[in-house]
């Protein structure tokens, strides 16, 4: 439903990363591949959903994950099974006239920081190397549970990321890159471990078009702005199994 | 036989491209200098068709994209604030004190931390060293009177939940116990500003507002602030020239009451480094179809501020207050025929570009080039001066940016609303700056500090401007080389003719004495060199006499100035009598010095101020170039050596300093009003901010035109 909103170039791009993968999942031994979704069960859901981004003015990134923590939250996946890689610092930031709040929209109906939103990776430990290593699970023996994403074969994993990018690359936190053969490596490996069955990939970068406020930054992404309008909609009651 | 012939016979090498390049443009040096310099001048006239639009660099800032906060109720208390100054009974003899303390009292009561500071004027003398000193020195050696002082008042709001390293700067220049209507202004203007920014929740910098006391000028009282707040004393005693007149800051502080002195306290109050800095003037022009916004930007040798901050004023007075913003603009009343010619003809260019192929987008319209031509004209000479244009130049000395804006109302009116809505507006415009660079992390560093303007929303960078002044300098080293090659040259053809060439130990002595020639004409360059800075100390002496009158001061030193060249001259015995003088070639090897002396002393004023070495290459580019000897001229007798001659005199005349000062203000202020006092004063005011351009003067412009003069009156 999304797709038929606008029509920038992110679009094009979001489609052709899901392509992307579908292609990569497919050059791999299509038997072993459809063998897998075939027998095995779907088991349980997990969410990955990663802000790139710092700074004050890049507030809409943070609105962005949080519209989504909030939605996947809201709709069934448990706080274990979410990993939420933020910079969190907006909500206290001194810039912000309504501390500890923020907003996705100019009529301040929605509070998306709340009182228990649970942040695994937190400030500057939102890196590549931490991320690679959340995917592929390869983690240092002291790293808790609760910042490692324990999926087996049978998960459906949702990975949201958003933050400024350009031509193949995001960037995290105005001091590294992603390029998009890193991720391309993270999911063939999380393939080779069966980590696994679907695995949706969500990108929403910037220059989309932005939505200003009261609160003097520009404050969601129109791409997220209407998937959060779409899903708060649904409950958790009258969504089909 | 033949092989080893050949052997010997080495093929001669063809020289690198590069020198074969030098060789060629040596050899033509006249055509390529007569191309350079119209070259030159055409770039600098169509700067204007070059400059770019001005635009946001530091995504930070986002100017505009949060709604004002500022309502009628700030303006109310704003209000309140003015009518209790107002009524003062100006007549009483501290009614400056009691103003401060009133200001203070309303301060206080917002919360926000008061402090007094006290600073002594400084003297106006002329001290050479002054040119080579730092802002932070000098002042603490000076002897001064107790008697005169000026008190700043300065308040304070610490951000409720920033980490207090930064802060933004308010300074609004006051005459306390003597100001007028205007003044209050800007007084209510910022402290609604400053009431609204006590309550908000989005500060992440301290707030300091300055109520500079103007009485000694609004540059001195900002700068001496400026100065003690970056040289903290740790001694626990205020400072040292406060400590040195103890009784009157006593008596002054503790007949405070005591509600007031909770808050208030005679030491320094800090609050980290400046991240930007603004100062609010309000004037009273008549005549005006809308609130007005002027912008002052140039600080003490052409230094600029960050264009950003520039482009956030200009943003907001523009898209959201709806201001009509200018710039200072030279002959704005002049109706200068040749300048709208050649804007129309750079229409025409441009229309003509475009039709031939669409992209081509470089014309604008003629009254855009006219507008645009006299704001650069204007840009480039405040830039020259040296001088700042207002008391934001003294944030400069610091490092950090800081602008000058003067509102004035549409109509000096009685009407409330009137007023009101002017006082709302104002206080709008300057916390929409406030809350911009308050989003900074970091101090401006992303747009442009090299610049000039060609209207508030059009700039023109240094890899633009600099092409005109590389375009007229370039023929000089070039010109330079080819008539020492020519001297070299003359001497050796002349010569050969009379000596047989069995002569040759006379030769090789006769070679090894022209190679060192030019040591005697780089000995005269030298010597004028050092005459002309003696003229530049010649006004220490002249300024011990404190009763004559800027004109008889100027004459005087015209005459010592003269006085001194004639006594260098009969001392050093006149270089130009030598053992083998008076010959053909000799101005020319003096003209090659010159011209390299001329380069250098451009090169290295356009590293300290650009804009000054630009109009100095306009002046002494053409005369040096074009100089050699009247007599030969006048003897000769043909149309283009009396071209020559012509040309010569008048451009010999154009570039004597006094007569350029004096040509100009004739063409722009009419002619009736010249006085030589004038140009005393101009200089005055030079040396009293130490502006660089004095030294030029000084030392590059001045002794270059006598060298120049005297080619031209060469007997040979």
């Amino acid at each position: 439903m999304w797709f038929k909103i606008y029509s920038n170039n992110m679009v094009v791009w979001l489609v052709l990363l899901l392509l992307g993968s579908s292609l990569l999942f497919s050059s791999i031994d299509s038997a072993s591949l459809s063998s897998s979704t075939d027998t095995t069960m779907h088991t349980n859901n997990w969410a990955v959903l990663v802000c790139t981004s710092r700074f004050w003015f890049n507030y809409r990134h943070m609105a962005n994950t949080l519209s989504l923590y909030r939605t996947v939250k809201r709709l069934g996946i448990p706080d274990e099974r979410i990993i939420l890689m933020l910079a969190d610092d907006m909500a206290c930031n001194p810039r912000n006239k309504y501390p500890a709040q923020v907003f996705n929209n100019e009529n301040h109906r929605l509070n998306l920081y709340g009182d228990n939103v649970e942040v695994d990776y937190r400030g500057y430990e939102v890196t590549v190397e931490n991320f690679m290593r959340v995917l592929t699970g390869r983690h240092e023996a002291a790293v808790p549970r609760s910042k490692r994403l324990l999926s087996d074969e049978g998960s459906h994993i949702l990975l949201y990321m958003t933050g400024h990018g350009g031509d193949e690359f995001l960037k995290f936190q105005d001091s590294e890159e992603l390029q998009s053969h890193d991720l391309a490596d993270a999911v063939k490996q999380m393939k080779e471990k069966r980590r696994f069955k679907e695995l949706l990939i969500m990108v929403d970068t910037c220059q989309a078009a932005t939505l200003f406020n009261q609160v003097g930054v520009s404050v969601v992404d129109r791409f997220t702005f209407y998937t959060l309008a779409f899903f708060e909609r649904l409950n958790i009651m009258t969504m089909p199994h | 036989m033949a092989k080893t012939e050949t052997e010997k016979e080495t093929p001669k090498m063809k020289p690198r491209p590069i020198v074969r390049l030098g060789i060629f443009l040596i050899s033509h040096s006249f055509l390529v200098s007569v191309v350079c310099c119209t070259a030159g001048v055409l770039a600098l006239l169509l700067l204007p068709v070059l400059a770019k639009n001005t635009y946001i660099s530091e995504n930070a800032l986002m100017p505009g994209s949060a709604s004002s906060l500022l309502s009628n109720h700030d303006i109310a208390e704003a209000n309140r604030l003015v009518n209790e100054l107002s009524s003062l009974n100006l007549e009483r003899k501290d009614a400056g004190i009691e103003s401060q303390k009133i200001l203070a009292r309303y301060m206080s009561d917002l919360g926000a931390e008061v402090s007094y500071h006290k600073f002594h004027p400084p003297q106006n003398h002329f001290h050479p060293l002054h040119f080579f000193s730092s802002p932070h020195s000098g002042i603490i050696g000076e002897n001064f009177s107790c008697s005169s002082y000026g008190v700043n008042t300065v308040g304070i709001i610490r951000s409720p939940r920033g980490d207090g390293k930064e802060a933004i700067v308010l300074v609004t220049p006051y005459n306390f116990g003597r100001s007028d209507s205007s003044e209050t202004l800007s007084l209510s203007i910022a402290y609604s500003v400053f009431s609204l920014l006590s309550r908000v929740t989005w500060l992440a910098k301290d707030i300091i507002w300055l109520i500079a006391d103007s009485q000694y000028g609004e540059h001195e009282s900002v700068a001496a602030w400026l100065r003690d707040y970056h040289t903290p004393s740790f001694t626990g005693l205020v400072s040292l020239n406060a400590d040195a007149c103890v009784e009157g800051n006593n008596l002054y502080i503790s007949k405070d009451n005591s509600v007031v002195q909770g808050k208030i306290s005679d030491g320094f109050g800090r609050a980290g480094t400046m991240a930007a800095a603004l100062v609010l003037k309000v004037t009273d022009r008549n005549g005006l179809w809308d609130d007005t916004l002027s912008i002052y930007a140039e600080a003490s040798n052409g230094q600029m501020p960050n264009l950003d901050l520039i482009n956030i004023v200009n943003y907001l007075a523009v898209h959201r207050q709806g201001l009509h913003v200018q710039i200072q603009k030279f002959w704005s009343d002049l109706d200068l025929k040749w300048l709208e010619f050649l804007g129309k003809t750079f229409e025409l260019l441009g229309k003509v570009a475009r039709s031939l192929n669409p992209n081509w987008k470089f014309g604008i319209p003629a009254s855009d080039y006219i507008e645009g031509t006299t704001t650069l004209a204007s840009s480039l000479y405040y830039q020259a001066l040296g001088i700042p244009t207002g008391p934001h130049g003294a944030f400069r000395d610091f490092q950090v940016d800081a602008i000058t804006l003067e509102i004035s109302p549409r109509v000096s009116s009685n009407n409330k609303a009137r007023r009101n809505e002017f006082l709302l507006r104002g206080g709008r415009l300057i916390e929409g700056v406030i809350r911009s660079v308050n989003n900074l992390l970091e101090k401006f560093h992303q747009s442009f500090f090299l610049y000039l303007l060609t209207s508030p929303s059009k700039f023109v960078s240094v890899g633009v401007y600099m092409i005109a002044f590389a375009l007229l300098v370039a023929p000089l080293p070039l010109v330079a080389a080819s008539l020492y090659a020519d001297a070299n040259e003359l001497d050796f053809g002349m010569k050969n003719d009379k000596y047989t060439p069995m002569d040759t130990a006379s030769n090789e002595i006769n070679i090894t004495f022209r190679s060192w020639k030019w040591l005697s004409a780089a000995k005269e360059v030298f010597v004028v060199h050092i005459w002309g800075v003696i003229v530049l100390l010649l006004p220490y002496f002249i300024c011990q006499m404190r009763d004559w009158s800027p004109t008889t001061s100027f004459v005087s030193w015209v005459f010592l100035a003269m006085l001194s060249l004639l006594i260098l001259y009969l001392i050093l015995g006149s270089p130009f009598s030598h053992g083998y003088s008076l010959e053909k070639g000799e101005w020319a090897m003096l003209k090659s010095v010159t011209i390299s002396a001329i380069f250098i002393g451009l090169l290295l004023m356009s590293v300290v101020n650009f804009a000054t070495a630009e109009i100095g290459a306009l002046l002494m580019v053409p005369m040096s170039l074009m100089a050699q000897p009247l007599k030969p001229d006048i003897r000769a007798a043909s149309l283009r050596s009396f071209f020559r001659v012509i040309c010569n005199l008048v451009l010999g005349f154009v570039a004597f300093p006094p007569v350029t000062f004096f040509m100009l203000k004739g063409i722009f202020e009419g002619p009736d009003c010249i006085n030589l006092g004038d140009f005393w004063n101009w200089l005055e005011s030079l040396w009293a901010w130490n502006s660089a351009t004095y030294i030029y003067i000084g030392m590059v412009h001045l002794p270059c035109w006598v060298l120049c003069i005297h080619i031209l009156l060469h007997s040979c």
